[in-house]
């Protein structure tokens, strides 16, 4: 056994405490401009035109083209508004699932974005991996719907 | 400016609720880091963790994101990497994982909710996870052993 200091558990906590008060400040500074920014383009036009540019994609993964205004939702907001959009198209239950596994992997790409980069890790790289895995995923479960002959 | 003010009020609210899980978060685990138990589930852990380039001060933020999400396990990160106990390259590790597998609870969930299948979307999840994570590790080790030889 190494031998270690352990200091007294009402230090802990107050050297917890600081910290976690520490912590959260360096978090709020970033994430709290960001999701206004946001909130302000839900709805704008911008969404749509993303939406539309992308809407050709989703054939790759054997979405109907409507499926984009969910991804856009998904990754510049959240799975909730994701659902939103999501919910009017009658997807199969594959095509939720499938839905499901590339918004799990690619949400808020924004302010989480913001809040890895918090950490001190390269945010954007980060990000682009997640939007990389996510696409690799979608392509996966659309191999096995396919061989599957579904 | 309406618009403003609504998206400012909901980000004080998400700055709050990140400060009021953050902080009891942090102040507990500085409080139980100590103890051996702890530090048992840590080599439990150990040779998954080293097969994706992780040291075990890497298991508790790990841990927290995949379970808690992204902001709670980010919170852990900034506390764990200022102690400078995680390399830049073990950051990006970390933030990588957690950036494709974070809150998978409730992420699942809310597509389990719509009919899409729980066990393909976190099984296929965790597995893209750990495949990239221990994939780049691996990059990045022989990559190092290279220059070593040189």
């Amino acid at each position: 056994m190494s031998v270690e200091t352990v200091p007294s558990i009402p230090e802990r906590l107050k050297t917890g405490i600081i910290s976690g008060l520490q912590t959260s400040g360096r978090m709020i500074r970033i994430v709290l401009p960001l999701y206004i920014a946001v909130d302000l383009l839900k709805g704008t036009e911008a969404v749509n035109l993303l939406g539309r540019l992308f809407a050709p994609a989703m054939k790759l993964f054997g979405l109907p083209g409507e499926a984009a205004f969910a991804f856009v939702a998904a990754f510049l907001l959240n799975l909730y508004a994701a659902l939103a959009v999501m919910a009017p198209l009658d997807l199969t239950p594959w095509q939720v699932t499938q839905c499901g596994l590339m918004m799990g992997i690619a949400h808020n790409l924004l302010v989480e974005g913001g809040v890895l980069g918090s950490t001190g890790a390269p945010a954007w790289k980060l990000t682009l991996g997640r939007v990389i895995i996510a696409v690799a995923a979608g392509l996966l479960l659309n191999g096995v719907r396919l061989l599957s002959g579904g | 400016m309406e618009a403003f003010i609504a998206a400012s009020i909901e980000a004080l609210k998400l700055s709050f609720k990140l400060l009021l899980i953050i902080v009891p978060l942090v102040a507990i685990f500085e409080v139980l880091r100590y103890m051996p138990i702890f530090r048992r589930a840590g080599s439990a852990v150990e040779p998954l963790m080293r097969g994706m380039g992780l040291s075990r001060e890497a298991a508790v933020p790990l841990f927290t994101g995949i379970f808690l999400g992204i902001a709670y396990g980010a919170g852990i990160i900034i506390r764990v990497a200022r102690e400078n106990r995680l390399s830049k390259k073990e950051l990006f590790l970390i933030g990588l994982f957690l950036a494709t597998c974070h809150a998978v609870i409730e992420d699942t969930l809310i597509f389990v909710a719509v009919g899409g299948d729980g066990w393909v979307m976190l099984g296929v999840r965790l597995v893209l996870a750990v495949a990239f994570t221990g994939l780049l590790a691996r990059i990045w080790r022989k990559a190092k052993s290279r220059e070593k030889g040189l």
